[in-house]
């Protein structure tokens, strides 16, 4: 079974794998059909999936158009894939069916592969599997499949499986942020959660509060509303929702350079001011503009890090507190609730950090999500409140934590103590997180990968097909970072923590 | 705002071009810009391809050419000031060859009394001198976020502009870490941002043997996995893709030394096998083998430049190895000169293959008086081996280990931008015989995770020094006159996808030091 294993080099492990020991060939024309599909393809995004998967399989080597070059026959050769999907709708939906089934024949059986999927967002899974299967056989110049006949039975394990990225600190530009998209589809991830705005800039554009985005660092900085629509879409057409959040009311005072009149005043520039029903106007506004372009079910609207202290020491909220017999931290669960009911209005369930869940929790509105990022028995105390939760915490699956390997990574899991059932069933997920203090363009892939990928499968397989032993996935783990290098991908080492840089001349196999 | 802010600034054009100047009127970039050509070459397939690529990247915002809001800005007969871009290029050749001629001359203005439409128009002797055309019209063209449209700041635009050398080369090494394709590809892209011509590919050193070689099949079992190859259509494919990018790409394959690879899939070529370098110099094998990799090689690099390497032999382990002992005893043989007599026979067989051979320094250092005469000679260990090279009569590429080696973390951006090629040369003849120069991107800790990011931006100071003119690089304060359009460059290489790293980190490939601008970091 080790061995097996061992020789298994798709990332993440499916559910439920056999493979036999023939060799296939795919024919230089190999082609996508779809009789029997439900499933009409009026947008493309299958037969875009499966030009994608032809690229990334090619890996821009140049295919020999000498046929006979297979040194074999013609039953050798797969002619194409046959696609079948049920559904026949291409809406992208939390919680919707990702699961395929993947057989890919031996030379004695019918020369197509076949894929059959409940909805588009699965067979898109299946292909990236299929590429994985497949390899360029750098001899013949063909590409081939070795271990014929596969039969894959997949699904994941978790239907919450996020990156988050952080465009305050540095703004990332659009080709930026279609890469990790992209990157993430290889290793399965699902939700881009987008920390769009922070302290230190705000590069959102807001049509209807249209001076928001003074706060970015400069007038090229900037996402336009059309920019976010086509990230959206960019991670839409590849099975990736994208939850947008703006977290309030701390880490906010970039709201403040188009607004002041959001700051409580020129010497308390955060949190947003709590007494002005300006702000929650301002919060209306963004939110509303969001429901247009952001589609999720989820928005996050953060809640962390907030130290209240400077309102206290503004006499004008000072006067407004007492006025209504508030403490600070009664404001700042006023400021969150009164938030989430502007989200609510949206049509938008909500998303918060964990520290709305530790001081307010029971106030929280029953459909919250708990963000877990700090403490580690935040998770079991959530479930057990009713209440869903997503697991961030820190200590492992923060990616701007350079010195954690992807050995914790791997070994992080969601459920941590929890064995009641239901209780798990509040678990939706996990999300890695790349805070954006030291990351810009520059470092952002090989901070992510290959440590997200550790993460990802964690996150996708079932928990009795994990390793116990992190160290015994480490060559499957060496065989996607050259998976994710060959495709363009600046995947670091994975010898030490993040971001390494290779000490050493040798293979990407071996580092 | 912060700054900048481009209607306010000096031109944020990197490299500075040769001749300009401008005005102080914005015009706005109609996202169906159209395409007319004229002259000889005007209908080259890489004038075409190359617009269409830079209207990709100029319009890459979603209001920008082909999306929803384009459309209906269209139906709403918006006018805009440029409409079209006209390319002119006298010369049908295509040919891709050092020396050619990459100059052109760029116009940007407004509708005027002379011309009824606004009109941009670049004009250039060949197809080479119209791409670096079209670079510098794509810098000037600015996405505007409050109208939502790309516009040209300090319009009327008049440049004239020229590279100072021809050979304006990056070196990337695939032995060390096998660099993908799509790797290659990007970095090929970006060196055309930065005006840069020449990809000096090191494909092979001891570490590592990746490339496909018909002739001998058996060389790439030296690479570090059946993975980590290029097949000879590989090759080609990034031949191509340079010189729709008109780049050159030069081969290298170091002989005799930093060959160990070779002998992994002919072990012949080891001098024994407690010597594995440098390859046997007694052997006709040896040479034969030379020979079908160069054969293969023509085959692929029409480049007139061929790199044979030479550098650092140690030649110890011949005299240690019996049969290499006997065999220089019986030519009554230095090791240095069976050193010599290696080096000039490759090159004999390079130039039997209509290939004019470079080498390393050291070649020109130990037996320079018995180098072929058209020989160019590299650079890399000392700082005036050009000056003697060049008094010698040779020509040379200079490419100074102390600042123009990339692999040196701890050169910042401004003294790889001080480095001068031309040092120490006064005399206007002896200048010509320096063709140009190249940094080095050794691959030794370079790998797909950090190439990028450890080339840009400090390349980039390096590619202006040899395109614009010298006296526009060498006065004045260069952190008011070359730092604020470095950072704009270096913004303009992440906007486009390029994870160029921060320029004000002392230490190359650094991650940011905090939260911030890339216009200030």
């Amino acid at each position: 079974a080790f061995e097996d294993i061992e020789r298994l080099r798709i990332w993440p492990l499916p559910a439920q794998v056999s493979h036999g020991g023939r060799r296939m060939y795919l024919s230089g024309d190999f082609k996508l059909v779809t009789e029997g599909s439900k499933y009409g393809d009026a947008s493309g995004i299958l037969k875009e999936g499966f030009d994608r998967m032809l690229g990334v399989v090619r890996l821009s080597h140049v295919i020999s158009g000498d046929r006979n070059s297979s040194g074999t026959g013609g039953s050798a050769l797969l002619q194409g894939l046959h696609v079948i999907i049920s559904s026949s709708t291409d809406e992208l939906e939390y919680g919707a069916d990702e699961s395929y089934k993947l057989v890919v024949p031996s030379p004695e059986k019918p020369s197509y592969a076949q894929l059959e999927a409940k909805s588009v967002y699965g067979a898109l899974h299946g292909l990236q599997t299929f590429s994985q299967l497949c390899h360029f056989n750098l001899k013949k110049k063909v590409i081939e499949i070795l271990m014929t006949p596969w039969n894959i039975i997949d699904q994941p394990r978790f239907s919450y499986r996020g990156l988050l990225i952080d465009t305050s600190r540095h703004y990332l530009p659009l080709p930026v942020i279609k890469n990790v998209i992209d990157s993430m589809t290889y290793a399965k991830l699902n939700v881009l959660h987008w920390h769009i705005v922070d302290t230190q800039s705000f590069p959102l554009e807001i049509p209807s509060y249209p001076k928001l985005w003074n706060g970015a660092y400069s007038s090229s900085q900037r996402y336009t509303f059309e920019d976010a629509a086509e990230i959206v879409n960019y991670a839409r057409r590849r099975g990736i929702h994208v939850l947008a959040e703006i977290d309030v009311p701390g880490h906010a005072l970039s709201w403040g350079k188009g607004y002041p009149a959001l700051w409580p005043s020129k010497n308390c520039q955060e949190p947003l001011d709590v007494s002005s029903d300006f702000t929650f106007k301002v919060i209306d506004g963004i939110l509303s503009d969001f429901s247009k372009i952001f589609k999720f079910k989820f928005v996050h609207l953060g809640g962390d890090e907030v130290n209240t202290t400077c309102w206290s020491a503004t006499p004008r909220i000072a006067q407004w507190l007492k006025k209504h017999r508030m403490s600070e931290k009664e404001a700042y669960q006023y400021f969150v609730l009164r938030a989430q009911k502007i989200a609510l209005s949206h049509g938008y369930e909500i998303i918060n950090w964990e520290e709305t869940f530790i001081n307010f929790g029971s106030k929280l509105n029953r459909k919250t999500v708990v963000h877990n990022w700090l403490n580690t028995g935040l998770v079991e105390n959530v479930t057990a409140s009713g209440l869903r939760c997503i697991v961030s915490n820190q200590e492992f699956w923060y990616l701007d934590h350079i010195d954690a390997p992807w050995q914790g990574f791997y070994a992080n899991e969601p459920f941590q103590n929890i064995t009641d059932k239901k209780q798990q069933s509040l678990v939706l997920g996990g999300e890695v997180c790349m805070w954006g203090e030291h990351i810009d363009a520059s470092d952002i892939e090989q901070t992510i990968w290959p440590r997200a990928a550790a993460a990802a499968e964690r996150l996708w397989t079932p928990y009795a097909k994990l390793a116990k032993n992190p160290n015994n996935v480490t060559t499957r783990l060496a065989h996607f970072r050259c998976l994710l290098n060959q495709r363009g991908v600046a995947a670091a080492p994975l010898v030490g923590g993040g971001r390494v840089v290779p000490f050493e001349p040798g293979s990407c196999l071996a580092q | 705002l912060s700054t900048p802010s481009p209607a306010d600034s000096p031109p944020y054009l990197w490299p500075l071009p040769a001749e300009f100047s401008f005005g102080n009127e914005t015009l706005s970039v109609d996202p169906t810009v159209t395409l007319i050509v004229a002259g000889n070459g005007g209908g080259s397939l890489i004038i075409r391809a190359a617009f269409d690529r830079y209207m990709g990247i100029i319009f890459k915002h979603a209001s920008g050419r082909g999306s929803l809001l384009s459309r209906i800005r269209f139906l709403k007969m918006v006018e805009y000031d440029i409409t079209s871009l006209k390319i002119v290029v006298h010369s049908d050749s295509e040919e891709l060859q050092l020396g050619v001629d990459e100059s052109y001359t760029l116009m940007v203005s407004k509708k005027n009394e002379q011309s009824i439409v606004g009109a941009a128009t670049i004009e250039a002797n060949t197809v080479y001198g119209a791409l670096r055309g079209l670079e510098t019209f794509s810098q000037l063209c600015a996405f505007d976020y409050i109208t939502k449209s790309v516009q040209i700041y300090k319009a009327p635009w008049y440049i004239q502009d020229k590279p100072r050398f021809g050979y304006r080369g990056l070196l990337i090494d695939t032995s060390r870490h096998y660099l993908p394709i799509d790797v290659i590809k990007q970095i090929i892209e970006s060196m055309s941002f930065a005006k840069l011509n020449v990809l000096h590919w090191h494909i092979v050193d001891e570490q590592s043997f990746p490339l496909e070689t018909p002739t001998y099949p058996n060389l790439w079992k030296g690479a570090y996995s059946r993975w980590e190859r290029y097949t000879v259509e590989d090759a080609s494919e990034i031949v191509r893709f340079a010189k729709m990018r008109g780049i050159n790409v030069m081969a290298e394959v170091d002989v005799p030394g930093h060959a160990e690879s070779w002998g992994t899939g002919y072990p012949d070529l080891w001098p024994s096998l407690s010597c594995r370098e440098p390859l046997d110099v007694t052997k006709n094998f040896t040479f034969d083998v030379i020979s079908g990799i160069l054969a293969d090689m023509r085959k692929i690099f029409p480049f007139e430049l061929f790199h044979l390497g030479g550098d650092e032999v140690n030649t110890d382990c011949w005299k240690n190895t019996t049969h290499v002992k006997e065999w220089l005893q019986g030519r009554n043989f230095t090791t240095k000169d069976a050193y010599k007599y290696f080096v000039l026979r490759a090159q004999q067989i390079a130039i039997s293959k209509n290939w004019t051979p470079v080498n390393w320094e050291e070649t020109f250092s130990s037996f320079g008086k018995d180098l072929d005469p058209r020989t160019v000679i590299q650079n890399w260990l000392v700082s005036d081996i050009c000056q003697k090279a060049v008094a010698k009569g040779f020509r040379c590429i200079f490419s100074n280990q102390g600042y123009w080696y990339l692999d040196h973390l701890d050169v910042p951006w401004e003294e790889v931008y001080n480095t001068e090629p031309l040092n120490g040369i006064e005399d206007p003849s002896l200048q010509k015989l320096v063709i140009g120069g190249e940094v080095c991107m050794w691959g030794e800790t370079a790998d797909t995770s950090v190439v990028l990011q450890t080339i840009w931006p400090r390349a980039a100071a390096a590619a202006e020094r040899m395109w614009s003119t010298r006296e526009a690089v060498s006065k004045g304060n260069i952190t008011l006159t070359a730092l604020p359009r470095l950072h704009y460059f270096r913004c303009l290489l992440n906007n486009r996808g390029v994870p160029a790293a921060p320029v004000d980190n002392f230490y190359a490939r650094r991650p940011p030091l905090g939260p911030g601008s890339c216009y200030a970091q």
